[in-house]
C-alpha cells in the first residue's frame, strides 16, 4: 500500500508557476459540468493529490502546463533518478522520490529530443518497476508500480427537487466491480478504488442515470454527492429484452417497468401488482377464494383456442405459465405467477404485443412478463424483514335492497323467500351470519450482501390467509437464493432458485351442488335439508354441512435458473441461461363418509406436474461504424422442453368414517391420464443501427420449430422492425416545455403453437362392454397445421414535460392474427365428433394506451403526485371459418364474425323499458365478454418525508357477465330484486289486469314465473365497475426507533375498500373457472373480500 | 491479428456453434396414450375395435335418453340446463342437438367404417370372424337410433336424405348380422338382429316382414346396450341425471299418475314432509327403472315384439288379436289384461303399452312422431317432431348448403 510517510524528504524541489491549477478533462455530454465540479473540488484540496501519469497522458484530465513542455534528454545507462531530475529541470516540474528508489537505483537509458515532459517521463520509467505520479500543479513523484494505490469514495444521493435523501440508489465505479447502495439517509461509501480518474455512475428506477468523474487519490477519501432529478422518462434506464440489455432510448416499442421500491402498501402477488399499474393490462380476479389465480390479458385476445396468457420470465429464465387444474369443488385454480413472493421482487417489466415479443418466439403473442428478483446489495450484509397482519372482511353481499345479503350476511331466525316459503337454518352460526373476518399473516426475512467477487440474496417467507367463511385458506412457505459469482474478470455466473410450497383449502364454490353460495342463496332450495330447527313448521336446512367437504390444492413449485455472462471484451457480451421449472400439484376433493348429500362419501384426486426445461443463448456485439453510427448485432437460440403429466382418479362409497384415500371406496375409477411433451427450438438475429445516440433502427427475425406443428410446416419465421427517435436530443428541439420526447414505432409478428397432438389422427383407448378394451375416435388430425401468426403495428411516444414534472406516454396498436387456430367442426357424420384445429381464422385488435403522471406539488415538506392510465381495447373476430364457435353454450359464450371474441349471444328483450310484455329477439348479440376500456387513477401524497398516502382506483367498462345466480335464483323465488315483480306477475296470472301496469318488459322477462318465458340471455349484464383497489398510509420510522439505518416503515393498507357497479350479481369480476377460462359466467362464485393490513418493513 | 480480434472470433465461433447445437435439437414428441390410426389395422385390434362400436352405441343412447325423454313427455325438466330446457319445451334447436347428433353419427360411423377396416384386415376370414356379426349388429342399432330420432339422413358428409335411409341401412346391416351369426351358431346375436330388423322393417312399412322376424324372437329374450360403473364413460347417464343429480323428474308426466306401474317405476325423496324440489322448483319424482350407473338399456326384447305384432294386427284391423298380444305382453309383468273392443280403444291401449314398455329407452319420440303423422296421437302438436340436422353438421357439411 502506498504510504506517503515512507517517503524521504524532497531531493529536489523546483517550482515554476506553482499556482494551483484545476484539472480539466475532455468529457462530452451532460457529465461535463459535474466532472468540472469534481475537478475543482479536487484541485482545491490542500494536500497534493497524485494521479498516474498515464491518466494525464490519456487526456482524461487536462495536462498541467509543465508536463506539456518540450524537453530533450540523451542519457545512457544512468540511474533513473538522474533522468527524472533532468526532465524536471527542463520542464520546471517539482520532483520528489523515496529512499526505496535511491536504494534500488535502477539504470535506464533515454534518448528523446523535442518531446513533451510527460512523454519523456513515461519513456524513463518504461520497462522498470516504477511509475510516475503527478499533481494538478505539476509536481511529480515516483512510486513502485506493483504497489496498489487506492482511495475511498463516499457521499450522499439526494432528490434534486426536495433535497431529501434517496435510498436504494446503486452506485458503481465504471469498469470495475466496485459499488454500493445508499442507505435510508442516502449515504454510501466505496472503498478500494484505484487511484486516478474514475467514472462513477448512479442508477435508480424513476430517476435520471447520472455519471460523474472523480479523482481518487491514494489513501484519501473523496466525497462525491449526487442530486438526482426524477426521470419522468428515463431514457438511460436499462431494460432486458430477448437479446440482452438495452437502454430505454434504444427500444422501439412500449415497455412498462413496475418498480416495487415505489410501493408502500404490501402486495400479495403478481396479479395484484399488475392491477392498475400497467396500461394495456387487464386483470380479472375471478373469485374471492384465497389462493386463486386471476385472468391476465395483455392487449386483449389474440387467440381463440390457444390461450391468451403472457409468457413469464424470472431473472431471464422462462417459467411455465400454466395454471394448475381447476379444483372440481373449489372451481378455481392456482397461478404459478403468484408463486413468486412479492417481497423477493425488485421490479417487473411488461412487454405487450407481438411487435415487442417477436424474438421470444412461438407462444409470445400474448405478451411477456419479466420478473426480476432482488440480488446482492453492494456493501456489508443487510437484513430485510417484512411482516403484515390483518384480515379479510366481506361486507354486504348482493344488492343493497336485499337486507339478508343473499342469506349470507343474515342466516338466523325464520326467513322467507318470494313465494312466501319460510325456512330456518339449524346450523347458522351464533353470530347470525355466515361471515367472519379471515386472518391474514405474512412474514418475509431476507439477507443480501456482496463482496468483491460475488453477491447473494437469500430469503424465506410464510403467508397464511383465511377466507371470510368457516373454511378456505391459502398457506405458502417459500425460500429463495440468488447468487452471483464473478468467476473471472470476463465471466459472471449467477444462480437463482426458489421453492414454494402452497396448501390451499377451497370452500365449495361455483357450479357445484355442494357450493356455499349456491346452497345458501337458494334458501329453502338448498341441497342440505334436514331436521333440528326450532320451528317445525318451516323448511329446515343444514347448510353447515357444506363445510365438511374438503377441497384442496397442494403444490410444490421449484424454479431454478443459471446464467453465465461472458464479456471477453467490452463490446461483446455472450449470455447463456439454463432453466428448470418443476411444478407439481395434488388436487383433492373429499366428500366424507356420512355426508348429508353423499352418505357413503367420495374422493377425486388429480395428480399433476409440469416441467419446463429451457436453454437460452444470446450474444451481442456493439461496435462503431464510424462517424456517428454504431452497430449492435445480436443473435442467439432457445429451446424449451415442456412436459405435462396428469392423472385423474376417483373413488366412492367408503366403508367407514375416517380419512379416506383412493383405495377407501368400493368404486374406483381411473378417470384419465395425460402425458404430453412438446419441444420448441428456435434462433434469432437482430441488428440495431444507432445514429448519434438519437435514432435507433432495429431489424430482426426469429425462426422457430415446434413439435406440435404439422409435417408440412417446418420452421416458422417471425420478422420485426422498430425505430426509436429521441427527437428532444436534437439541437433544434425547443426543450423549454418538453425536455424529453422519444418517438417510437414497431411492427412485428409472433405466434402461438397448436396443441401437442393436434396434427395427428388418433384414437383413444377406452373401456366398453363392461370394462373390456376398446377404441373411440379421438382426433381427426391435420398434417398442415401450423402456428397462428399475430402481426402488430405499434406507434407512440414517451415525453417528459415541465422540467420533469409531468410525463406522458401514448401508444396505439393494431394487431391482426392470421391463420388463427380455430376449432373447426368437421361434419359429425364423418365420425370424429371432436373439433379439429385449423388455421382459418382472423382476429383483430386495436387499442390505445395512455399513461400520465404529474408532480402536482414538490416541496421539502410535501409532495403530491397524481397519475392516470387509460387502456382501450377493441377486439373483433374476423372470418372464423364461416361458423359460430361455441366457447360454452351454458355460458352463452360464442365467437362470431364481426363481434368481440368471445361475446355473449342469446335472447334479448328488445323493449326493455316498455311497460308491456317483453318482445324477445333470439340469438342476439348481448355484449362483449372482456372490458373495452380501463382507467386507473392513482394519487400519492408525501408529507414531511415521513408520512405518505397512496390510493389506486380502477374503472372497467365495456365488459359483460352472465349473472347465473340471478337467472337460477329467480326461478326459485330467492332473488330478492324480483320479489316485487313476481308478486305482481302472480296477481296478473290470477286475473288482475292492472297488476303489471308499472312493470317493465325487462323485469317481466327476468323475473318471469313462467318457465316458457325464462331465458339466461336476460341475465347478461354490464360488468362495468369502479373499485378502490388500494388505499394505504405509510409512516417512515426514524432510525432511532428500531436502531436501523436501512429504513423502517409502518403501513396501514386496505384493498377493494369500495365498489360501485350496475352489475346485480355478487361481483363483476367473478367467474367460474372449471368449464372454461375463456368464457365467463358468474355461477354462484363467492366474491372477493376487502382486505385490511398493518405492515412493518425494516432493514437491519 | 490482435488479441481483441482473436477473442472476438473465438467467441463468435463458440456462440454460433452453441446456437446450432440448440436449434438442432430433436423435435420429436412423445405421446403415450392416444393411438395412431394405422395401429388399428391389425387382427389383434379387431376385438377392441368392435367393443368400441358397442361403447359408442351405448354412449350415444345413454346420453340421449334423458333429453329424448324430455322431448317426448317421459320426463319433466327439473334443473337449469339450457339445452334440456329447450327439449322439454319441444324445441329442438340445432345448437342444442350437436352432442346427440354427433354421438349417434359416431356410433354409426365407427361401426360402418370399422367393418370396412375389418374386411381389409381379415380378408377371406372376415365372414367367419366372431366379431363380424357383432359389428353388423351395432351398425344396425346405431342406424335405427338415428332413424327413430332425427329428421334427416346424412351419411359420411353427404347430402341430406330421408330419415328412412337409416332404416334401410339398418335392415341391411341386421340381415348381415343375422346371416353371419347364424352361420357361427351365435343365437343371441342372431336373435338380436331379428328383433332389430323387425322394428326397422315395420318403420319402413314392411309389417309382414316385421311380424315374420318378431315371431322368431322369444318373449323372454332381451338384448341390451351395456353400461357399467367401470368408467364414467360407461355409466348410464340417465341414472346420473336422475338419481345422482336432480335434473329431470317424472312429476308432471303421464307416468306420474301411478308409481305402482312395474314398467315405469319412480319414487320421491322428502325433506321432512315436503318433497324435494329440483333447481327450477319442480318436485323430484325419481325414475327407478334404472337404479345403478351400470343399469343396461334394452335395444330389443321379446315383449317389444309382442307389441310390434299387436300393432301389425291393429293396422290389419284385427283388434282381437292385437289385444291378445298386448295382454300377452302385460302378462309377463303380472299385470291384469286390458279390454278394448274398438280400434280407437285398441290404439290407445297399444300406445300406452308401448310407452310403458319402452319407457326411457330412447324410443318414444319415434312412436309419437309416426302416430302423430298418422293422426292417432296429438302429443307433438305444436312441438318439434324430431331432431334437426345439428348446427355443427349444417355449418360444416358443404353438401347441405
Amino acid at each position: 500500500m502506498f504510504s506517503r510517510s515512507r517517503w524521504l524528504a524532497v531531493a529536489c524541489f523546483l517550482v515554476y508557476g506553482a499556482a494551483p491549477q484545476a484539472w480539466a478533462q475532455d468529457v462530452s455530454g451532460r457529465a461535463r459540468d459535474s466532472v468540472a465540479k469534481a475537478q475543482a473540488a479536487y484541485a482545491s484540496t490542500r494536500a497534493p493529490q497524485y494521479l498516474p501519469l498515464e491518466t494525464v497522458r490519456s487526456g482524461t484530465v487536462r495536462m498541467p502546463e509543465q508536463l506539456a513542455r518540450r524537453v530533450s534528454v540523451k542519457l545512457d545507462a544512468v540511474p533513473l533518478q538522474r533522468v527524472l531530475m533532468e526532465i524536471a529541470t527542463q520542464a520546471g516540474l517539482g520532483l520528489s522520490y523515496g529512499e526505496d528508489l535511491v536504494r534500488a537505483a535502477p539504470t535506464v537509458s533515454v534518448d528523446i529530443a523535442g518531446r513533451s515532459a510527460a512523454d519523456a517521463l513515461a519513456s524513463a520509467v518504461a520497462g522498470t518497476r516504477w511509475m510516475v505520479l503527478v499533481t494538478a500543479t505539476g509536481q511529480v513523484t515516483v512510486n513502485r508500480a506493483d504497489v496498489l494505490m487506492v482511495g475511498v469514495i463516499n457521499g450522499r444521493v439526494t432528490d434534486r427537487a426536495t433535497s431529501q435523501p434517496i435510498e436504494g440508489v446503486q452506485i458503481t465505479v465504471d469498469g470495475t466491480r466496485l459499488g454500493a447502495e445508499t442507505s435510508s439517509d442516502g449515504r454510501y461509501t466505496i472503498g478500494g478504488v484505484t487511484a486516478g480518474a474514475q467514472h462513477v455512475t448512479v442508477r435508480r428506477l424513476g430517476y435520471d442515470v447520472q455519471t460523474q468523474i472523480v479523482m481518487v487519490s491514494d489513501g484519501a477519501t473523496q466525497t462525491l454527492n449526487f442530486a438526482l432529478g426524477r426521470a419522468a422518462v428515463a431514457l438511460s434506464q436499462v431494460v432486458v429484452t430477448a437479446t440482452g440489455e438495452e437502454r430505454t432510448r434504444e427500444v422501439g416499442n412500449s415497455l412498462t417497468v413496475v418498480d416495487l421500491s415505489n410501493e408502500n402498501a404490501p402486495i400479495a402477488n403478481t396479479q395484484e401488482l399488475l392491477t392498475g399499474r400497467v396500461p394495456g393490462v387487464t386483470v380479472l380476479g375471478n373469485s374471492g377464494q384465497a389462493g386463486s389465480g386471476g385472468t391476465i390479458r395483455l392487449r386483449g385476445v389474440n387467440s381463440i383456442s390457444q390461450g391468451n396468457s403472457p409468457i413469464i420470465y424470472v431473472d431471464g429464465v422462462r417459467m411455465s405459465g400454466a395454471h394448475t387444474p381447476t379444483s372440481v369443488g373449489g372451481r378455481q385454480d392456482v397461478s404459478p405467477l403468484n408463486d413468486i413472493d412479492m417481497t423477493d421482487v425488485d421490479h417487473v417489466e411488461v412487454v405487450k404485443g407481438p411487435a415487442a415479443t417477436t424474438l421470444y418466439g412461438t407462444e409470445a403473442s400474448g405478451g411477456v412478463i419479466q420478473i426480476f428478483t432482488k440480488h446482492g446489495k453492494k456493501g456489508s450484509a443487510q437484513g430485510i424483514l417484512d411482516a403484515s397482519t390483518g384480515f379479510n372482511n366481506m361486507g354486504h353481499i348482493g344488492v343493497a335492497s336485499d337486507t339478508t345479503g343473499m342469506f349470507v350476511n343474515k342466516c338466523s331466525g325464520v326467513l322467507s323467500i318470494g313465494d312466501g316459503t319460510k325456512f330456518q337454518d339449524a346450523t347458522c352460526p351464533a353470530s347470525g351470519s355466515w361471515l367472519s373476518n379471515g386472518q391474514i399473516s405474512r412474514y418475509s426475512l431476507g439477507v443480501r450482501g456482496s463482496n468483491d467477487s460475488d453477491d447473494y440474496y437469500l430469503s424465506g417467507n410464510l403467508n397464511d390467509e383465511h377466507s371470510v367463511l368457516q373454511t378456505g385458506n391459502n398457506r405458502t412457505a417459500g425460500v429463495r437464493g440468488n447468487i452471483s459469482v464473478h468467476a473471472t474478470p470476463t465471466l459472471t455466473l449467477s444462480l437463482n432458485s426458489t421453492f414454494v410450497k402452497r396448501d390451499v383449502r377451497w370452500y365449495p364454490d361455483g357450479l357445484s351442488s355442494n357450493a356455499f353460495l349456491l346452497n345458501v342463496s337458494r334458501g329453502p332450495g338448498t341441497f342440505f335439508k334436514g331436521s333440528g330447527c326450532s320451528d317445525p313448521t318451516v323448511v329446515c336446512i343444514l347448510n353447515d354441512s357444506i363445510f365438511t367437504i374438503n377441497n384442496t390444492t397442494n403444490t410444490n413449485h421449484f424454479i431454478t435458473g443459471g446464467t453465465a455472462t461472458y464479456t471477453p471484451i467490452p463490446k461483446l457480451s455472450v449470455r447463456m441461461s439454463a432453466g428448470y421449472d418443476y411444478d407439481v400439484a395434488d388436487i383433492t376433493d373429499i366428500t366424507p363418509f356420512g355426508h348429508l348429500r353423499v352418505p357413503l362419501g367420495s374422493i377425486a384426486e388429480t395428480q399433476w406436474n409440469r416441467t419446463l426445461i429451457t436453454l437460452d443463448l444470446a450474444a451481442t456485439l456493439r461496435h462503431s461504424l464510424g462517424r456517428a453510427f454504431e452497430s449492435t448485432t445480436s443473435f442467439g437460440g432457445q429451446t424449451f422442453d415442456s412436459r405435462l403429466n396428469q392423472t385423474d382418479l376417483s373413488s366412492s362409497n367408503f366403508s367407514a368414517p375416517g380419512v379416506p384415500t383412493l383405495t377407501s371406496g368400493s368404486l374406483r375409477n381411473i378417470v384419465g391420464q395425460n402425458e404430453q411433451r412438446v419441444i420448441n427450438a428456435g434462433y434469432f438475429a437482430q441488428e440495431m443501427i444507432g445514429w448519434r445516440d438519437i435514432l435507433f433502427v432495429t431489424g430482426g427475425f426469429r425462426v422457430d420449430g415446434n413439435s406440435a406443428f404439422g409435417t408440412g410446416f417446418g420452421l416458422q419465421t417471425y420478422p420485426k422492425v422498430s425505430a426509436s427517435y429521441v427527437i428532444s436530443d436534437e439541437k433544434f428541439w425547443p426543450s423549454r416545455f418538453i425536455e424529453t420526447l422519444k418517438l417510437r414505432a414497431a411492427v412485428g409478428e409472433s405466434g402461438k403453437a397448436p396443441g401437442a397432438f393436434d396434427a395427428v389422427r388418433t384414437w383413444d383407448p377406452v373401456a366398453a362392454e363392461n370394462g373390456q378394451s376398446a377404441f373411440e375416435p379421438s382426433q381427426v388430425g391435420n398434417p398442415s397445421l401450423g402456428p397462428e401468426r399475430t402481426r402488430e403495428v405499434e406507434g407512440g411516444f414517451d415525453a417528459s414535460m415541465f422540467n420533469g414534472k409531468m410525463s406522458l406516454s401514448y401508444s396505439y396498436y393494431t394487431t391482426r392474427t392470421n391463420g388463427a387456430l380455430v376449432p373447426v367442426t368437421l361434419p359429425p357424420s364423418l365420425g370424429f365428433a371432436a373439433r379439429q384445429l385449423e388455421n382459418v381464422g382472423i382476429l383483430r385488435n386495436n387499442g390505445s394506451e395512455i399513461a400520465v403522471n404529474v408532480d402536482v406539488l414538490k416541496r421539502r415538506s410535501a409532495e403530491l403526485s397524481a397519475g392516470v392510465q387509460f387502456t382501450m381495447v377493441r377486439s373483433e373476430a374476423g372470418d372464423v371459418g364461416g361458423q359460430t364457435i361455441t366457447v360454452d353454450a351454458n355460458s352463452l359464450s360464442f365467437v362470431q364474425q364481426g363481434y368481440a371474441a368471445p361475446s355473449y349471444f342469446g335472447d334479448r328483450v328488445t323493449n326493455p323499458t316498455a311497460l308491456a310484455d317483453p318482445v324477445v329477439e333470439h340469438n342476439a348479440f348481448l355484449g362483449a365478454t372482456f372490458p373495452t376500456s380501463i382507467i386507473t387513477p392513482r394519487v400519492t401524497l408525501r408529507l414531511l418525508n415521513r408520512v405518505s398516502f397512496d390510493a389506486i382506483g380502477e374503472f372497467q367498462r365495456g365488459g359483460h357477465l352472465l349473472n347465473s345466480i340471478g337467472f337460477a335464483n329467480e326461478g326459485l323465488f330467492t332473488w330478492q330484486p324480483c320479489f316485487d315483480t313476481q308478486a305482481k306477475l302472480r296477481l296478473a296470472a290470477a286475473g288482475n289486469t292492472s297488476a303489471l301496469a308499472d312493470v317493465t318488459a325487462l323485469d317481466r322477462a327476468r323475473c318471469s314465473i313462467d318457465s316458457k318465458v325464462k331465458s339466461a340471455g336476460f341475465w347478461v349484464e354490464r360488468a362495468d365497475f369502479f373499485k378502490l383497489r388500494s388505499l394505504s398510509m405509510t409512516y417512515s420510522l426514524p432510525d432511532r426507533v428500531l436502531g436501523s439505518s436501512n429504513g423502517s416503515s409502518v403501513t396501514l393498507s386496505a384493498r377493494n375498500l369500495f365498489k360501485n357497479t350496475p352489475y346485480t350479481g355478487t361481483d363483476p369480476e367473478s367467474a367460474d373457472q372449471l368449464v372454461s377460462s375463456f368464457a365467463r359466467r358468474d355461477y354462484y362464485v363467492f366474491p372477493a373480500p376487502r382486505t385490511f393490513l398493518v405492515s412493518i418493513h425494516t432493514g437491519f | 491479428m490482435t488479441n481483441s480480434s482473436r477473442t472476438l472470433r473465438t467467441t463468435l465461433v463458440i456462440a454460433i456453434a452453441s446456437a446450432l447445437l440448440v436449434t438442432a435439437c430433436d423435435l420429436k414428441v412423445t405421446n403415450p396414450g392416444p393411438i395412431a390410426d394405422e395401429q388399428l389395422s391389425s387382427v389383434t385390434a379387431i376385438p377392441a375395435l368392435v367393443n368400441g362400436m358397442s361403447g359408442d352405441l351405448s354412449l350415444a343412447l345413454g346420453r340421449y335418453i334423458d333429453r329424448g325423454a324430455l322431448g317426448s313427455g317421459e320426463l319433466t325438466e327439473a334443473g337449469l340446463f339450457i339445452p334440456e330446457g329447450h327439449y322439454y319445451l319441444g324445441q329442438f334447436v340445432p345448437q342444442d342437438v350437436n352432442a346427440d347428433w354427433g354421438n349417434m353419427q359416431t356410433a354409426r360411423w365407427t361401426a360402418e367404417s370399422g367393418l370396412v377396416r375389418m374386411k381389409a384386415v381379415l380378408g377371406a376370414g372376415f365372414d367367419a370372424n366372431v366379431n363380424t356379426p357383432r359389428a353388423y349388429l351395432y351398425g344396425g342399432f346405431a342406424n335405427r337410433l338415428l332413424g327413430e330420432n332425427v329428421c334427416t339422413s346424412v351419411i359420411d358428409g353427404g347430402p341430406a336424405g330421408s330419415d328412412s335411409v337409416y332404416f334401410t341401412r339398418a335392415e341391411s346391416l341386421f340381415t348381415r348380422a343375422f346371416t353371419l351369426a347364424t352361420a357361427l351358431n351365435n343365437t343371441s346375436i342372431a336373435t338380436a338382429a331379428l328383433g332389430g330388423r323387425a322394428s326397422v322393417r315395420a318403420w319402413l312399412g314392411n309389417w309382414t316382414g316385421a311380424v315374420a322376424d318378431a315371431l322368431l324372437v322369444p318373449t323372454a329374450y332381451n338384448f341390451n346396450a351395456v353400461f357399467s360403473t367401470n368408467t364414467a364413460r360407461e355409466n348410464n347417464d340417465l341414472v346420473n341425471q336422475t338419481l345422482t343429480r336432480s335434473e329431470t323428474s317424472v312429476f308432471g308426466t303421464v307416468y306420474a299418475a301411478n308409481n305402482k306401474e312395474p314398467r315405469a317405476t319412480w319414487d320421491t325423496v322428502k325433506t321432512g314432509t315436503a318433497i324435494t324440489k329440483g333447481a327450477n322448483g319442480t318436485a323430484i319424482f325419481r325414475q327407478t327403472k334404472y337404479k345403478t350407473l351400470a343399469a343396461p338399456v334394452s335395444l330389443t326384447k321379446g315383449t317389444e315384439m309382442l307389441l310390434l305384432r299387436a300393432e301389425a294386427a291393429l293396422r290389419a284391423g284385427d283388434v282381437t288379436n292385437a289385444m291378445l298380444l298386448i295382454n300377452a305382453e302385460r302378462t309377463t309383468f303380472a299385470l291384469a289384461p286390458l279390454a278394448a273392443t274398438t280400434t280407437a280403444a285398441a290404439w290407445t291401449a297399444l300406445q300406452s303399452e308401448r310407452g310403458l314398455l319402452l319407457w326411457l329407452e330412447g324410443r318414444r319420440l319415434w312412436d309419437l312422431r309416426r302416430w302423430f303423422a298418422e293422426g292417432t296421437n296429438t302429443f307433438l302438436t305444436g312441438r318439434d317432431k324430431c331432431l334437426p340436422v345439428s348446427a355443427d353438421e349444417a355449418a360444416s357439411n358443404s353438401n347441405l348448403h
